[in-house]
């Protein structure tokens, strides 16, 4: 096992702080608190959490020697990307240090002959796409906020996006990791070529949330462009037809890039907005259909989609006639976060999974849970996974509407596990959701991963108090959080 | 840790008479049989016991933890050979019992299968359930799998990619006898830990799978086999990445000899078949461009002919490995592999490559020894990894079966004892002989 040494120790008595400026370097380590101000919360607003220190690792020395130095003070620390989660996965509970990798951020190899690619965690999604495009690849996992997260955070987190459904995961994209174990010993996972013998670990570490270890670097799949791609998008009178058009499709056995609904509330929104995409605005919901694939195959592919559209009650197929037509019509999806904005100082977005069948009822249910809590609920969700994103606006500042909010949300998880669906799809556990586990899991279910988690970080040193109800492990609550003890769980 | 050597407390010496009584109480009295001095995985086996429920499972599994017994654990037996032996075990586990009525959903192209089932039955019964628009995406060699069995060695087959990922979810009791569940029927979920990734391809040395939610495919629309003689294995690595393409396999002089049944007497050199899935304008477009490309011709009769690759890849002859490549090195790691004396079958999309070793008696450990360093030459060559699918047992109790990184071995124990602290699932049979 490749095990770095410490290069220097700290005076006796020295405080954590100072041992790591003197192993990393003064100017990587951040405590003023104007400078740690910023990684108090991640994309999940009303989660917080203040972080002893920061540290901003060059390379993976630099990752070990935190780790290790993190240990010898008993302190626990948090691996964090781009801070795009919306879980509060990223935040350090327990007077925790932030590894921030953001400096993390080389492309160190590309081999487009095997479709791979090495970078280290800092590397922006998007930006990986594009440094391979001119060799006829990109990177597959799409999530909606790729122009800014991480691949680090991708893999902690098992990313999706809108193309997973042909696509898959972050999980099927990676084929090898290099990670600090929370023990500071630093191992390589899995091969280029996604075969390794024994246990699957970078299967086990993929979406674990930042709580195994620390991920240096990674090798990811590429994949090769399609040769045709087309977009359409079906309008559909109300959100249901458009769910019946998705079974519909599921059904014939058609598998699209991308199957998102966009409804009526959000269209509003996004048209009001920067965003606006020229969505008719009396529409019920719209249907963002992308097909891609053999030349020879989409074509008809496109004809089949509108069919079942129409069948299930849409006015009109419209395909995109052009790059620009079809960059308009994923305005109006990947803006839709962004235009939410305008309606509220705050917006919390869900997500949960329900299977595809059910997404009809299940929308009305959602929307009736919103109304009856008297929210401005709108839905934007990658409809061919079944992966709901009920989206709340709402003022944090106003205690009774938060109330509402968080009363709102649980609901919205029960209903979708009575279901058959899961409490999330994409985001995370976090410590937005770790409450919830329960519903979806038994004790026993959850020893399993406490297993997991005891084999890889026994002293629950990484990452702490996410993921597990705290109601077993009292060590892993967070008293300490600032505002976070104020927010109620059911 | 070296071959052998027990890890795991020893046993309490609850003797064989006692222990199948506690067995019958756990599993019910038809479920356990007297078997001794059956000789199986270096095991001396003293009892069978095919539990048929969960529940009965966990029971068994608890009275192997309270008398510290260890268990060899059978699907269909077709890959017994893959891993190391397991000495300690007493109890022949078989799955084949963990048969509850599969459910499937057709709507959303997903299905719920017991373990012990045979995957050819549940095969067709999600073609039938169906009415033929989705397909189960497992296709490992060996007539008897059962779905427990492919999952546990992560098997694959000519079609389809590797079985973690079509798996959403699984119902296992792991070696403390606890009954647990994860993942779940939605076909996108990462609530928790995605655990199935983790037991997928354990070899049953951390819990023993009950049922599966498994994410079904479509149908294709049209389906050929196309066939091109190719010496040079570089050439077919284009037209095996085509879209259409759902196998892909190059077979060397030595296989396509053994195929001929299926070929007729006019092909003699190295072949790659191509299996072509999906739209019906697509494969017709990838077929001509087969034809075009490397002079490939359709097959009239495909599906006999995937069978015997299929059987091709599981057989057992001398030692077989899989290895796997960098795709652009696939040529050069398979002239290392001939070179050591293997016999050939690659899966240039893939990147994999199955190497069958014939041992000479009269060449004795030599040639095992020629073909392990082989492999390891092939492997570092490829950038890939490798593992004993097949060997004599003799050959996989002092030898290691992975090949697998050293450093790893620690979180490999770390796993086996907190999911299996008292070692009763095959202990010793997984990588590191954890």
């Amino acid at each position: 096992m490749a095990t770095l040494p410490l290069s220097s120790s700290g005076a006796p008595g020295a405080s954590l702080e100072d041992e790591l400026r003197q192993a990393v370097g003064a100017e990587q380590v951040l405590t003023r608190p104007e400078d740690l101000f910023v990684y108090e919360a991640d994309g999940l607003t009303h989660h917080t959490a203040r972080p002893r220190a920061v540290v901003l690792p060059r390379d993976k020395t630099d990752v070990v020697q935190i780790v290790k130095r993190c240990r010898a003070h008993g302190v626990p620390f948090v691996p964090r990307g781009a801070g795009t989660g919306l879980s509060g996965g990223a935040i350090a509970l327990d007077d925790g240090v932030i590894i921030e990798c953001a400096r993390l951020d080389r492309i160190l190899r590309i081999a487009p002959e095997d479709r791979f690619a090495v970078v280290q965690p800092g590397v922006i999604n998007a930006d990986l796409s594009k440094a391979v495009a001119h060799h006829g690849l990109f990177y597959a996992p799409d999530p909606s906020s790729q122009q800014a997260c991480t691949l680090g955070g991708n893999v902690a987190e098992n990313s999706g996006g809108p193309h997973t459904l042909k696509y898959g995961t972050t999980t099927n994209h990676v084929l090898a990791l290099e990670m600090v174990l929370p023990d500071g010993q630093l191992v390589q996972l899995g091969s280029p070529t996604g075969s390794a013998g024994g246990y699957d670990l970078v299967g086990a570490v993929v979406g674990s949330e930042g709580t195994l270890g620390i991920v240096t670097e990674l090798t990811v799949r590429l994949s090769p462009r399609p040769e045709r791609t087309e977009t359409m998008l079906g309008i559909f009178p109300d959100v249901v037809s458009a769910c019946r058009a998705v079974g519909a499709i599921i059904r014939s056995g058609l598998v699209p890039a991308a199957l998102e609904i966009v409804d009526r509330r959000t269209i509003e929104a996004v048209e009001a907005s920067v965003y606006a995409a020229g969505l008719p605005t009396d529409a019920g919901a719209v249907l963002i259909i992308e097909l891609d694939g053999p030349a020879v195959a989409v074509g008809r592919q496109v004809e089949r989609c509108q069919d079942h559209c129409r069948e299930a009650g849409a006015s009109e197929v419209p395909v995109a006639r052009d790059e620009a037509e079809r960059q308009r019509f994923w305005r109006a999806r990947k803006g839709a976060f962004g235009a939410m904005g305008r309606l509220a100082p705050d917006l919390y977005v869900h997500d949960a999974v329900v299977p595809r069948q059910k997404l009809p009822e299940i929308l009305e249910k959602i929307c009736e849970i919103g109304d009856r809590y008297r929210l401005r609920l709108s839905n934007v969700f990658h409809a061919g996974d079944g992966n709901l994103h009920p989206n709340i606006s709402f003022d944090r500042r106003d205690p009774d509407e938060m109330e509402r909010v968080l009363a709102a949300g649980e609901e919205i998880l029960r209903t979708c596990v009575e279901a058959g669906g899961v409490i999330t799809g994409e985001h995370g556990v976090g410590t937005e959701k770790k409450e919830y586990m329960g519903l979806l899991f038994s004790e026993a279910d959850l020893d399993a991963m406490r297993k997991l988690r005891a084999a890889f970080d026994p002293d629950r040193m990484c990452n702490p108090g996410k993921m597990f109800p705290a109601t077993r492990f009292c060590a892993e609550a967070n008293p300490k959080a600032r505002g976070y003890d104020q927010v109620p769980f059911g | 840790m070296s071959a052998g050597v027990d890890p795991w407390q020893a046993p309490t010496g609850v003797g064989a008479r006692e222990l199948r009584e506690r067995l019958r109480a756990a599993a019910g009295p038809t479920a356990v049989e007297e078997i001794d001095g059956v000789s199986l995985e270096g095991a001396r086996l003293e009892t069978r016991v095919r539990p048929c429920s969960g529940e009965d499972l966990a029971g068994v599994l608890q009275e192997l933890n309270t008398a510290g017994a260890a268990a060899l654990v059978r699907g269909g037996g077709s890959r017994l050979g893959l891993g190391h032996p397991v000495p300690r075990a007493r109890v022949l586990l078989e799955t084949a019992g963990l048969a509850a009525p599969p459910i499937v959903d057709a709507e959303d192209g997903v299905a719920y299968l017991p373990a012990g089932a045979a995957l050819s039955d549940l095969r067709e019964h999600v073609r039938k359930e169906a009415e033929g628009r989705w397909e189960l995406p497992l296709d490992p060699p060996g007539a008897g799998s059962t779905l427990g069995g492919c999952l546990a060695a992560a098997a694959t087959g000519p079609r389809h990619g590797p079985p973690r990922d079509v798996v959403l979810g699984l119902d296992i009791t792991l070696g403390t006898a606890e009954r647990t569940r994860c993942g779940g029927r939605v076909v996108k979920n990462v609530t928790g830990y995605d655990l199935a990734k983790l037991y997928v391809g354990s070899l049953g040395t951390l819990g023993v799978i009950e049922t599966a939610w498994i994410r079904l495919r479509p149908s294709p629309e049209r389906r050929e086999v196309w066939l091109a003689g190719l010496e040079d294995l570089a050439g077919g690595l284009a037209s095996s990445r085509r879209s259409s393409v759902s196998a892909a396999l190059w077979v060397d002089r030595a296989g396509s000899a053994r195929l001929a049944p299926w070929l007729g007497a006019e092909r003699a050199g190295s072949l790659l078949v191509v299996e072509l899935a999906g739209d019906a304008a697509a494969v017709e477009a990838d077929g001509a461009a087969l034809r075009e490309e490397i002079g490939a011709e359709p097959v009239p009769e495909g599906e006999p002919l995937i069978a015997a690759l299929r059987d091709l890849l599981g057989e057992d002859r001398g030692l077989r490995f899989q290895l796997s490549s960098l795709p652009s090195r696939l040529s050069a790691t398979a002239r290392r592999l001939a070179e050591h004396g293997a016999e050939l079958l690659v899966q240039p999309a893939r990147g994999t490559l199955v190497a069958h070793f014939l041992l000479a008696p009269e060449e004795g450990e030599a040639a095992v020894e020629r073909a392990f360093r082989g492999v390891r030459l092939a492997a570092a060559e490829g950038e890939g990894r490798w593992r004993v699918e097949a060997a004599p047992l003799e050959v996989r109790s002092v030898r290691d079966a992975f090949g697998e990184d050293e450093a790893l071995i620690p979180v490999f124990r770390a796993l086996k004892r907190v999911y299996d602290p008292r070692g009763v699932l095959g202990p010793g049979r997984q990588a590191g002989r954890v």
